[in-house]
Parts: structure tokens; C-alpha cells; sequence
């Protein structure tokens, strides 16, 4: 292992901002430290950096105990959020600032430069001050700065969160890069941002109040989140209440067929791009399939919406069924049959477009305070606010989380 | 704006006209006149002569002048070094305040006390200043370093720590951080601080006048000897050459500011 960490813990005065913190991160690996503001992730690269001095708990490079020994004599690579380039040194100065603090010889450190902003694309800037180059190119100095030394880690304290939406995205495809021309390091990535995380990271490790919550490899804990915390924070997940009994699982009222109740999971978590909306006359039509139960709202609300009006292609071919549609609506109503999905009846109570998506907030009936978001892609009709809807949950995008703080 | 209206513009520019006229302006522009005044017992000066200037660029007068300079760069420059060191050190730790405190003290305390405190604790054996130029200078660094420090810990405050962090992640020790990051970052605040306690020190009279020794009589004190003496015209002619001086000093010193704030 690169970087141990074994239940460091921060205190500043009386605040804790790190409390038995646990952490190994290998060679070649990438771990995205995740969070919200205020969730001990900046501490917990700070006290690898030696910035912060741990309390307890001893941090260790590659099998060596540096808890007590100064930045300096880490030989860590660090990237602070605003990039903290020396305002007074050019971007070469600035690059060049470690190897002249370790005495290398002149000849070295301005080939070691040249390599450095070559790899980052920043060859050109060599004479420019910081102040003149844009926020992007700063923090491609920053990295090749940090780089210079050849650390065995590199630490990225929120890289990106400075850059607006596009240079983000531009930078993260950057970072991606930067990670296959130096596969051998350990890299450590703070982040508030589960999609940087996610595209990053081999592993995530989601912090809250100071504490772990869950470390696992990125696309287990997306797709089976071992807590609510991190199934929310990751991808913001809906979580539901439900309630189990000998036969099963269910939720509001609907049993969910297929899944096994476990002890002490008493949520059920679906993501928000897998929920379907049908309009309630498909949901009737499903229901007289004998699949769910259904409140009498939505047979009611049948008539006053109209299957025909949320006729979208996509929703035709797949879930649309009653007389009102026609067509292919009866086949519909027969694969509705024997796919393994929820239904819940509610109605809509906001609707953000969101370009390529739309993402709609609903009530469920049976389930006060307990709001559902669902992502409805571009091209399938959004429902007004206020009508009512029936929600489709897959069973195979269901899964149960235990309740409660992570 | 406040104010929109074309009228309105004009009213308020003339107040302050008048008032900038009568209270700033004024008194400098009678004083330089003054300094060429042969006589002056009309509305205006009368024959207008360049002795005052030239008495006041010989003998005594001038070695005021010299001795203004010393003390001031003596005094400026350590109340710099003092303040910046007393500054960077306080900055973060829990004595933050009570170094505030201490610090602005000086500023606090009427010059004329803290004249008469040193006066008090230098007569004597074991520490003897009375008497030597030494105790001029060191009133001016007790009443600078307040100045020197109040303006470095301002900018302290505004420099990101991470600067330190991450020059230390590259593996650069504390001396170096200090000598190639901080002290770099700091040097336009350090640099105004300079202007500052050496154009304050030009001026300073109140404790200097409590502790000069006849050998070491600065520039304003003589001013002031004159002024007391009846010898107005020497002593606004002595006056305009302080100002000269001051203007002259605080104008190379911005100029080394201006570079340092270049980035």
C-alpha cells in the first residue's frame, strides 16, 4: 500500500473534523475522497499532506511512518482548489520550484520543466506569469508543478470546482489522461462532486460529519449502495420506506415482486433515470394484468388525463396499453404483464427541465413527505404539474439500504 | 453617485473645493510663499528673496536635515523589520490579539508620553540613551512599528496559508518558504510599510522633542525651535525643504512598491 491511513482522527480546538479515519490507497489506484462541505475529506488529504497534524492515528507511505515528519520530507505531490501559484515566479519558476528546494543540478530542472508543461500541454507558457493565464491553464501548472517532484502520490484537493461547467468537463477528460501517462502513482481525489468521482475514481470513499461512510470500488457502490447516505449522495438515489412481512417486500401499499427482504434494510433505493412515468389509464390497463395494486385515484384520474394525450413513441411500445391507445397498445398491455416492475400511483409536484432530461418530483399517495424524483429523457412528454402519474420501478433497479446515518 | 443632478454635482464640487482650498492647500501654499517672503506685511509677500532657502540649506539647518534622514531610515526601516517579524509571527497563533494590542499600543499612548517614558527609563543606568542619538531613534521605531505592523498583518490576512502548504509539499524547508514565498508575496505590503513609518518619521515631533539631545535635532524640531524663536520665514523655509524631502522619499518609495506590487 501507498498511503495508509489508520484511524487518524483531527481535532481543531473542539470541532472534530476527522474522526478514525481508514484508508489505504495502492499504487496505479485512484480514490475519490466524497462528500459534502464540511465532511472531513479536505482534512483528511491535508493530514496525508502534513498540513494537519492528526491527533491520534498514524499515516504511513509506502510502509513508512511519516505522522511526525513535515511536508517538506513527505515527497508529496498536492493540488489546493485555487492552485496557489506563486503569484511572483513564472509558470517555469513555479515548476521548477521543488527540484530547486532539492538541489537538483541547473541542466535537470530545466529539462524536468520542459517534460513537465510538455506533458500538460503547457510548453508555450514557460515565461507567463499565473495572473495571465486563464483558470484551466492554472491548474494544468499546478499539476505539473505537483508532478515535478515525482511524487509517489498525487493529492487533488477539489481540482475542478474552481473551472465553470464546460472547462469541467474539458479538464475532467484531462485528468483522465493525466492518469494513463502516470499510471504508477497513487492518486487521492477530493471532491463535493459525485460525477467527477465517478469518473475518476477506482474507488470512492463517501464521507459524512467527519466520518467514513462507505468504501467500495465506484460502480459497486453505485450500483448496490451499502447505506441511504451514500445511495443519495451518489447519483441522488430515491429512497423509500417500506414495510416487510413473510411474502415480501412493500412499498406503499404494493408488494415488489422478485425481492427478498433483508434484516434491517428498510428502504428501498431506485435511481432516478430508472423510473418510468405512465400516464394512469396504461396503469389501469397494467392493473386489470393482475400485477400491483393500484389506489382508486388513479382509475378515477384515467378519464380526466386521457391515455392518447401521453401517447409518446418510446411509451407506446412499452407500456401504453388500454383501448384508448389502440394500435399497439394491447401488446403493450401484454409485456407490461410479465415484466417484474412496481407500480405506484401518485401525482407530480414540480418539473425541472433540464435539457437533455427533465427531471419531475412526485407524491407518492400512501407515502406522506416522501417525494419521488424521476428522470423523463428528451423527447418523452413531461406531465403537468399536478397530474396525476403512475410510477413504473423496475424490480431490477431496486435495491434495499438500511436507514438511518450511514 | 448620490448625487444626479447637474446642480447638484456643482454645489457639492464647490464645498469641496472650498473646504479642500481653505483647510490643505491654503496652509501649504502660505508657507511656501512665506519660505520666499522677505517681508510680509501686505496681503501678499513682499520682497521675495531665496535667502531663507539657502540658510535654511546651510550650517545647523542643514545637518537637521541629515540628521531627519538618519533617523528616519534608522528608525523606519527597523520598525519594518520589527513589525513584519512581530507581524508573521503573531499571525495565526493565540496571541494574535494580545500582539495586536501591544503593538498599537505606541499609537494609542500621546507621542509626548511615550517621549517621556523613554526619557524616564534610558536616564539611568544599566541602559544610558540620554543624551545620544540613540534614544531619537528608538522613539521613532516604538512609534512606527504600529504602523509597520498594523499594515503587514492586513496582508496577512489576505494571503491564502495554502501558498506555505504547498511550497512546502514540494519540499522546500521553512527558511526557503520563508525567503522564496512569503517574504515575496508580503513585499508590497512590506514595502508601503517602509513609505509609511519613513514619511512619519520625517514629520514626528511630539516624542522627539521630549529626548533629542542638542547634538541630534531633527528637522521638524528645528522647525519648531524656530517658529518659537520669531524666526518664521527660515522656519517655513525649512519646512518646505522637509516637504520636498518627505514627497521626494515617499515617491522613490512607492516606486519600489509599484515593482514589487507587479504581478
Amino acid at each position: 500500500m501507498t498511503v495508509q491511513l489508520e484511524d487518524v482522527t483531527v481535532h481543531f480546538g473542539r470541532t472534530c473534523a476527522l474522526e478514525g479515519f481508514d484508508l489505504s490507497v495502492a499504487a496505479r489506484e485512484t480514490v475519490a475522497l466524497l462528500g459534502p462541505s464540511g465532511s472531513g475529506k479536505s482534512t483528511a488529504l491535508k493530514a496525508v499532506a502534513g498540513f494537519v497534524r492528526p491527533t491520534r492515528g498514524r499515516i504511513r507511505l509506502g510502509g513508512n511512518d511519516v505522522t511526525d515528519l513535515p511536508p517538506a520530507r513527505r515527497g508529496i505531490g498536492v493540488v489546493v482548489q485555487q492552485y496557489a501559484l506563486f503569484p511572483h515566479l513564472r509558470v517555469a519558476d513555479n515548476v521548477a520550484f521543488g527540484l530547486r528546494a532539492a538541489r537538483k543540478p541547473k541542466a535537470e530542472v530545466t529539462r524536468r520543466v520542459g517534460e513537465m508543461l510538455e506533458m500538460v500541454g503547457m510548453a508555450s507558457y514557460g515565461r507567463r506569469f499565473p495572473r495571465e493565464l486563464s483558470g484551466g491553464q492554472q491548474q494544468r501548472v499546478a499539476i505539473a508543478r505537483a508532478l515535478a517532484i515525482q511524487p509517489s502520490v498525487l493529492l487533488l484537493d477539489e481540482p475542478l470546482a474552481a473551472l465553470d461547467a464546460q472547462l469541467r468537463a474539458d479538464m475532467l477528460g484531462e485528468l483522465q489522461k493525466l492518469r494513463r501517462e502516470v499510471p504508477e502513482i497513487a492518486i487521492v481525489y477530493v471532491t463535493h462532486d459525485q460525477s467527477e468521482a465517478l469518473a475518476l475514481a477506482d474507488r470512492i470513499a463517501v464521507m459524512r460529519d467527519a466520518r467514513l461512510v462507505d468504501i467500495a470500488p465506484a460502480a459497486e457502490l453505485y450500483a448496490a449502495p451499502p447505506s441511504a447516505f451514500t445511495a443519495s449522495f451518489l447519483g441522488g438515489a430515491n429512497l423509500l420506506p417500506v414495510a416487510m412481512d413473510e411474502g415480501g417486500v412493500t412499498v406503499a401499499g404494493a408488494v415488489i415482486p422478485g425481492l427478498k427482504p433483508e434484516e434491517g434494510k428498510s428502504l428501498l433505493c431506485i435511481r432516478p433515470h430508472a423510473i418510468r412515468l405512465e400516464p394512469p389509464a396504461a396503469a389501469s390497463a397494467a392493473a386489470a394484468g393482475g400485477e400491483g395494486v393500484l389506489g382508486s385515484e388513479a382509475l378515477g384520474g384515467a378519464g380526466a388525463l386521457g391515455g392518447a394525450e401521453l401517447g409518446g413513441a418510446e411509451l407506446g411500445s412499452e407500456a401504453l396499453g388500454g383501448a384508448a391507445m389502440g394500435g399497439a397498445g394491447a401488446r403493450g398491455a401484454v409485456e407490461d404483464a410479465v415484466e417484474d416492475a412496481v407500480r405506484l400511483v401518485g401525482r407530480v409536484v414540480a418539473a425541472q427541465w433540464r435539457g437533455a432530461s427533465s427531471q419531475v418530483t412526485c407524491l407518492v399517495d400512501g407515502l406522506a413527505e416522501v417525494s419521488v424524483r424521476v428522470d423523463v429523457p428528451a423527447g418523452r412528454r413531461v406531465p403537468e404539474f399536478g397530474a396525476g402519474v403512475v410510477m413504473v420501478l423496475p424490480v431490477e433497479a431496486c435495491s434495499l439500504v438500511p436507514a438511518g446515518v450511514g | 453617485m448620490l448625487v444626479w443632478t447637474r446642480s447638484g454635482k456643482a454645489i457639492v464640487w464647490t464645498a469641496f473645493a472650498v473646504v479642500f482650498g481653505l483647510l490643505v492647500l491654503l496652509p501649504f501654499l502660505v508657507v511656501i510663499a512665506a519660505a520666499f517672503a522677505g517681508s510680509w506685511n501686505g496681503v501678499l509677500p513682499s520682497d521675495l528673496t531665496g535667502e531663507h532657502l539657502r540658510q535654511a540649506l546651510s550650517g545647523d539647518e542643514l545637518a537637521s536635515l541629515s540628521v531627519s534622514l538618519q533617523t528616519a531610515f534608522m528608525g523606519g526601516l527597523l520598525a519594518v523589520l520589527f513589525g513584519t517579524w512581530g507581524a508573521m509571527a503573531a499571525h495565526g497563533s493565540r496571541f494574535a490579539r494580545a500582539a495586536d494590542a501591544m503593538h498599537h499600543l505606541p499609537i494609542a499612548v500621546p507621542s509626548v508620553v511615550v517621549g517621556l517614558g523613554l526619557l524616564v527609563a534610558f536616564s539611568r543606568q544599566p541602559v544610558l540613551l540620554n543624551g545620544t542619538k540613540w534614544i531619537v531613534v528608538i522613539a521613532h521605531l516604538v512609534l512606527m512599528v504600529a504602523f509597520s505592523y498594523g499594515t503587514v498583518a492586513a496582508a496577512l490576512q489576505r494571503v491564502d496559508p495554502s501558498y506555505a502548504d504547498v511550497a512546502a509539499s514540494l519540499g522546500a524547508s521553512p527558511a526557503r518558504v520563508l525567503w522564496r514565498v512569503r517574504l515575496p508575496m508580503l513585499l508590497p505590503a512590506i514595502s508601503s510599510a517602509a513609505g509609511l513609518s519613513v514619511a512619519l518619521s520625517m514629520g514626528e515631533v511630539g516624542a522627539t522633542i521630549m529626548v533629542y539631545p542638542a547634538s541630534w535635532r531633527t528637522l521638524p524640531v528645528s522647525i519648531f525651535a524656530l517658529t518659537d524663536r520669531g524666526q518664521t520665514f527660515v522656519a517655513a523655509a525649512e519646512a518646505v525643504v522637509l516637504l520636498a524631502t518627505t514627497v521626494v522619499l515617499v515617491l522613490i518609495l512607492d516606486r519600489l512598491r509599484g515593482r514589487a506590487a507587479e504581478r
